[in-house]
């Protein structure tokens, strides 16, 4: 059975359900030609081929008749539909799309500096700031070329952070430089509404942004789930940073055990409070883009290494990366320095995917990824608009 | 007893020769309930009749006798100084018994707590065929359809071995080897992206065990499926010869079940390229036994299959594993 390619981008495509039944429903219908699911318990396998080959024949079928392919021939400018927000995008309640799969988790008290929550997780407040109420403008996954947007003001995920700070030895001897060091980053990232939440080294969890706000953490970035395309994930996505530096030297672990467990537990109530689903918690270098070189992963903090299965988290390191897949960025070459064999699979999945969707729609891959990059430009495009018509 | 259904839109079955186990989804939670699928006959008086009416003991009463049923049986089996007997054999219907189905019938009521299924989707297990015995399965898939349709269900059937799959094997989007290895049989399933390459059974369970072990002391095989199950494991030192004689048969159950996925893997036509290693999930109750896994995998990493495995691992839950996938396989057919 020769379906190497199509297994992949299905089992990718596949990764994106975090439900169960969602998942085999999903490869059920890819897998049966887009019939009606049935039980395939004791299905003679030479229909399953012949699914696979029906399946890349409708994907070229389909693939010929859009604007991209007859471009591709020469009978259209040689582009793909930008997503040119025209529709009205539509306001959606606060609510999530995906599963809260985390046990619950409950805030158990508020005292005047700190939170305490039902996991045991206790949050400072003491450096806590506010920026501007978290609303931003989701695109449809399903569609990336669709003219309809939606507006949330749910969080979609959590990125995670490196401070790359200053780091004093963590030893007993240097308590106070330890202590000194970490006040001095908590007010500087307060001044700069850097991050949602602090992880500093002695494991205690400080909210620096509110959570309701947007926080200044990802920049240029780009995320995607089964449902929805993020761009700029400073509004849609949760910033948290563990007081570290993602490279140590020699044998050295980025991150200490008090600096886990405070992780696993804040992941824990965020994603027990917001539905957040594991698959949209997410490295910083797996997000980062910089639209100025066309390349992927500009930061590279947790490029490695980022200790997903401790945080109770999927790790998903292989995942092919949405800004390469869906606007043709090109991975960085320090981001596969900075990264393990599991990032350097999700690059090579990525550049996988670039290449078996370019040869379904018949464009060599350079040119595909071109229209995906203009699609980019034009997502930006769209996701400024409301805000210059705000200031008009 | 429960009202599993009443919250639940779909059930799973797993219809095994030792046990029947019910799934349902409770809003995002998968639960299971679990009766034995065995009964006793007992005399009939009205004494015990009224006892087992005051304590909720499910039971039948026929010909001047009393049959007690599911998890209950194995109580009044000892007090009556009786053994338990069994609806199926071997994973199918037992022959011997003619009423084996209505008993199978009244156990799955006794699960989902309601006389009918009213439309639900239900998909149950059945065994893959032994070699040679087609018929068999064909026949106890049949008397179970119908069995589950007059009952009100829209039933289905699944493969056990797939249906280990479906219920373990969400992470490595259902592609990977589910083995159940039950009281009548040991069902194995290769499954790519949740599609079957190959399935099989091989007819050693934990009744082989039992039986065998039985015969060879000279005790009775529930006897050896107490010790069995209450003090066997598997560390290399036995406590005595039961123990002794345990790991010799669970290792022959252990040698022919990776003996017959070597066939199968050879014998396979359009076996699908895997492009990374392949995860084996082991459940039912007879992989419970400590130190089975380990065994298990020792065995399985000498007998050089040809495609990699990238982890040997029970179960989450060995025992609900195929009614979980059973219920997986059914809530996506909605």
């Amino acid at each position: 059975m020769q379906m190497r390619g199509t297994g992949r981008l299905l089992e990718w495509r596949a990764r994106r359900f975090s439900d169960p039944v969602e998942r085999l429903q999903f490869l059920k219908s890819k897998l049966s030609g887009g019939a009606a699911p049935g039980f395939l318990a004791n299905r003679p396998l030479k229909h399953v081929r012949m699914s696979f080959i029906a399946l890349g024949l409708a994907l070229a079928t389909t693939t010929l008749l859009q604007p991209f392919a007859k471009r591709a021939l020469g009978l259209a400018p040689p582009e793909i539909r930008s997503v040119a927000r025209t529709a009205a995008p539509r306001m959606v309640a606060n609510t999530s799309q995906q599963p809260a799969t985390a046990p619950p988790v409950w805030l158990v008290e508020t005292k005047q500096h700190f939170d305490l929550y039902s996991n045991g997780l206790r949050v400072e407040n003491e450096f806590l700031t506010s920026n501007v109420p978290r609303k931003y403008l989701a695109f449809s996954s399903e569609r990336p070329d669709s003219a309809a947007g939606e507006w949330r003001t749910n969080p979609a995920g959590i990125v995670f952070h490196t401070t790359e700070s200053h780091m004093a030895p963590f030893e007993e001897d240097q308590n106070q430089s330890l202590k000194r060091d970490g006040e001095g980053l908590l007010q500087y990232v307060s001044r700069r509404k850097s991050y949602h939440f602090v992880i500093d080294r002695f494991g205690r969890v400080f909210r620096v942004v509110a959570e309701s706000d947007s926080a200044n953490h990802a920049g240029n970035s780009v995320w995607a789930d089964q449902h929805f395309v993020y761009l700029n994930l400073n509004e849609s996505f949760f910033g948290v940073a563990f007081e570290a530096r993602s490279r140590q030297d020699a044998d050295g672990e980025p991150v200490n055990a008090a600096q886990v467990h405070a992780a696993r537990i804040l992941t824990e109530m965020l994603r027990a409070r917001y539905g957040i689903a594991s698959s949209n918690c997410v490295a910083h270098a797996q997000v980062s883009v910089n639209p100025a070189n066309r390349r992927a992963g500009y930061h590279t903090d947790w490029a490695a290494n980022l200790p997903f299965t401790a945080l109770g988290l999927t790790d998903n390191y292989s995942h092919p990366l949405p800004s390469v897949t869906l606007f043709g960025f090109e991975p960085d070459a320090g981001l596969a320095d900075a990264g393990g064999a599991p990032l350097a699979a999700g690059i090579q999945a990525s550049e996988d995917k670039i290449r078996d969707d370019a040869a379904a729609h018949g464009l060599p891959a350079e040119r595909y990824r071109a229209a995906l990059q203009k699609r980019y430009k034009d997502s930006i495009q769209a996701l400024r608009a409301p805000f210059r018509r705000t200031i008009k | 007893m429960s009202n599993l259904s009443q919250s639940s839109s779909a059930v799973g079955l797993d219809v095994g020769t030792s046990r029947i186990v019910a799934a349902y989804r409770q809003d995002k939670d998968i639960q299971c309930e679990t009766q034995l699928n065995a009964f006793v006959n007992i005399p009939f008086s009205k004494l015990t009749q009224s006892v087992l009416k005051k304590e909720r003991i499910p039971h039948l009463i026929a010909d001047s006798e009393i049959t007690v049923y599911g998890d209950e049986c194995e109580r009044f089996a000892n007090l009556f100084h009786k053994e338990t007997r069994r609806p199926m054999l071997r994973g199918v219907l037992n022959p011997d018994e003619a009423g084996g189905l209505a008993l199978v019938r009244h156990i799955v009521q006794l699960l989902t707590g309601e006389e009918k299924g009213h439309g639900r989707k239900l998909c149950f297990s059945v065994p893959a065929a032994p070699l040679g015995a087609d018929e068999e399965v064909k026949s106890h898939e049949s008397a179970l359809s119908a069995m589950l349709n007059e009952l009100g269900y829209e039933s289905r059937n699944i493969s056990e071995g797939l249906a280990v799959v479906y219920g373990e094997m969400e992470n490595s989007n259902y592609t990977g080897i589910g083995i159940s290895c039950g009281g009548g049989l040991c069902n194995v399933c290769l499954a790519y992206l949740s599609v079957p390459v190959f399935s099989f059974s091989i007819p050693k369970g934990g009744d082989y065990i039992d039986d065998n072990v039985a015969r060879l002391r000279g005790e009775p095989a529930t006897r050896i499926r107490t010790i069995k199950e209450e003090s066997f494991h598997f560390n290399g030192h036995f406590a005595n010869k039961i123990h002794q004689a345990l790991c010799t048969y669970y290792d022959d159950m252990i040698q022919a079940l990776v003996a017959s996925l070597k066939d199968s893997f050879a014998s396979v036509q359009n076996m699908p390229k895997l492009n990374r290693p392949i995860p084996l999930v082991l459940a039912g109750g007879s992989v419970l036994a400590p130190g089975f896994r380990d065994r298990f995998e020792k065995v399985l990493r000498e007998s050089e299959l040809p495609v990699a495995i990238s982890e040997v691992r029970l179960g989450s839950s060995p025992m609900h594993s195929t009614a979980r996938g059973a219920l997986v396989a059914a809530l996506s057919e909605m």
